[in-house]
């Protein structure tokens, strides 16, 4: 998978994800002599691709990235969200690769990853993207909620709305036809919203998924095939308690208001 | 982001290796801030100077850019390094740091940058003019060129500073564009005329707005009230601009319209009083946040003069090695009581391993002084503190 981000700091370099979930100053947060890592985790950045939120804190933090590279012990590369003035300097005088702009959600700790700050991108050459479409079919106002049994391959057990995989020769929209007749034996038409696609990491797969809402009249009845356990018609409220696949809930909630 | 011809050259580095990095970090500051291109300045202004900030690192990261050949090209100077250059076993400073230190401002110096260290360039090393376009770090003189002078800079950091000292352009972004200059905020002051309700004002009016552009009323500030000010602001809250009514130069074509009022008085200077005191005792007392001009030696001299030195309490007076040169007269006053030390202050200077509290007439010392410096802090104006030792 190629993640597209902006350059901050040019050159390339590869190493294993060394992943941190909280903005981070690097003044107090490591160790400039080891590279040892004093905040949020065990670990030690040395020639590591390091991918946090963004930087925080003192701005001799520029200064304390130039010491780990004095002392052989910077990052290989850095990846954030948003850049800012301290990590962005440190990492330009101390010839650390860094790109920004990327979804670090999609990136785990201890992947592979390439950096290319020149460029502007990361790439993570042992995860693969998969395309699907996952559809909110909406009847009479609620929304149409299968439940994955718990021996499915991806996201076993949970709520789901109606969602499958891309075939050779299809468009987003005709995998999502497709799906709905296959799953729930629903004709659909046009789509009345869509958005995407969302990008969701799950184990080494990078799911691009392609949302889509269709409105079905009041009395539309489902008939599963076996891919689903159940279903239940939810309304939009109801959503927000199932453990729905990430970033999807939000997308239904923006259609829905379209 | 845009360059032209010329700046693309720079990055591919035809200028020589220091000034391909050096512009390297001056388009990912510009790509931070989302500016469109560059702008040509005709002066900077460095913070990143005393050994005490910077450490090792930063000491490295000089000398090796100026082994690589790094020149300034446009006027540059310095902020306070952390002690006297000769002076410092008097600051209670050991030689290893003394070393460090020198070996700081003889890089900067051997990169071109004048090493006047003060932080108020403005009254003489370094004097932009009205709409200038300009790098500076140090957001009290840099708060000071934007709003009494007119010239235009954002808020600089070191290495970035540095690095537009050396190609000579910065980013053309937030301050340098006039639609980001303008007020967003109406002061109503209602303060006396003292230098020390002026650094409240700057206190009170940082903590209740943060950022923004204040536009002031009910104040005439001239040098040294600006100067307090300007630090003051920059230091309780982020604020790099601001107007007073019939005093700078931007102020007359200002849009008031629609702007919200805020009134600052006697309150509100309580208030931020009571922020910045935590200790009513003192160890140190240091005088000059920022730098002193000329008129406060001759004020501090007049109130000093033909009293005797009392108390264990030490006094440092901080000021530029120009200021101290032209008033000599006065020096010989002060001297009686404390050093007058040039090139430093009691913010960047390591006086945490002599002192736990300090007295300051400064809200922009007070700020610092706790964070770092771990000091417990008295704020008071000057001739209060001038009390404790005469």
């Amino acid at each position: 998978m190629m993640l597209e981000g902006r350059s901050i700091s040019k050159g390339r370099a590869e190493g294993t994800v060394l992943k941190l979930e909280d903005a981070l100053s690097f003044l107090g947060g490591v160790d400039a002599s080891t590279g040892e890592l004093r905040v949020q985790r065990e670990g030690n950045v040395a020639g590591k691709v390091l991918v946090f939120p963004r930087g925080k804190g003192s701005t001799v933090g520029s200064f304390v990235m130039y010491d780990l590279m004095v002392h052989g012990c910077a990052p290989a590369a850095v990846v954030n969200s948003s850049a800012e003035t301290i990590v962005a300097t440190g990492a330009v005088i101390s010839s650390i690769p860094m790109v920004d702009s990327v979804d670090v959600g999609l990136i785990l700790d201890g992947d592979r990853a390439v950096v290319d700050g020149s460029e502007g991108t990361v790439e993570l050459p042992d995860v693969k993207v998969v395309e699907s479409s996952s559809s909110a079919v909406v009847i009479g106002g609620k929304v149409l909620m299968l439940h994955r049994p718990d021996g499915a391959r991806s996201y076993p057990g949970r709520w789901s709305l109606v969602a499958g995989k891309r075939e050779e020769g299809e468009t987003p929209l005709e995998t999502a036809v497709r799906e709905i007749r296959e799953e729930t034996g629903l004709a659909v038409g046009e789509p009345d919203a869509s958005e995407g696609p969302l990008y969701v990491r799950e184990g080494d797969i990078i799911w691009k998924v392609s949302m889509f809402l269709f409105r079905l009249p009041d009395g539309a009845e489902p008939r599963l095939n076996r891919e689903n356990t159940e279903y239940r018609l939810c309304a939009p409220d109801e959503l927000g308690s199932m453990e729905l696949v990430p970033k999807t809930l939000e997308s239904v909630g923006r259609m829905l208001r379209l | 982001m845009h360059l032209t011809d010329a700046e693309q050259a720079v990055l591919d580095g035809e200028s020589g290796e220091g000034a391909q990095k050096a512009m390297e970090l001056v388009v990912a500051l510009g790509k931070v801030y989302g500016a469109e291109g560059l702008v040509d300045i005709t002066s900077a202004h460095l913070s990143g100077a005393s050994y005490k900030t910077i450490g090792d690192g930063g000491l490295k990261y000089l000398s090796d850019l100026a082994a690589g050949g790094a020149k300034v090209s446009v006027p540059s100077t310095l902020n306070p390094i952390g002690m006297d250059r000769e002076r410092w076993a008097e600051m209670h400073i050991g030689s290893d740091f003394a070393e460090k230190q020198n070996e700081i401002v003889r890089l900067y110096g051997a990169m071109g940058v004048k090493t006047t260290c003060s932080c108020t360039p403005y009254t003489g090393a370094n004097v932009p003019k009205t709409g200038d376009h300009i790098a500076w770090a140090e957001s009290s003189a840099l708060s000071f060129a934007n709003a009494m002078i007119g010239a235009r800079t954002n808020r600089e950091g070191g290495p970035g500073a540095l690095a537009a000292a050396i190609v000579g352009k910065t980013a053309n972004y937030g301050l340098h564009l006039d639609a980001n200059r303008r007020p967003t905020v109406v002061i109503e002051a209602d303060i006396g005329d003292s230098l020390f309700e002026h650094s409240l004002l700057g206190q009170a009016v940082g903590m209740r707005i943060g950022g923004g552009i204040p536009y002031f009323r009910g104040i005439r500030p001239g040098l040294e009230e600006g100067k307090t000010m300007a630090a003051a602001m920059a230091a309780a809250g982020a604020v790099a601009m601001w107007h007073v009514e019939g005093v700078t130069p931007e102020a007359a074509g200002c849009d008031l319209e629609g702007l919200e009022t805020i009134h600052i008085g006697k309150a509100e200077l309580e208030d931020a009083f009571e922020r910045i005191n935590t200790a009513d005792d003192v160890q140190l007392i240091a005088l000059g946040c920022p730098h002193l001009t000329e008129r406060e030696m001759h004020e501090i001299a007049s109130l000093l003069k033909g009293r005797k030195k009392r108390g264990d309490a030490e006094i440092w007076f901080c000021t530029s090695a120009a200021v101290r040169e032209r008033c000599a007269e006065d020096v010989r006053v002060l001297e009686e009581f404390g050093p007058v030390l040039a090139d430093t202050c009691m913010v960047v200077a390591p006086i945490e391993g002599s002192f736990s509290r300090t007295g300051t007439n400064s809200c922009k010392a007070g700020n610092y002084l706790p964070t770092l410096c771990s000091q417990k802090v008295m704020c008071r104006d000057i001739a209060e503190l001038l009390k404790v030792v005469s």
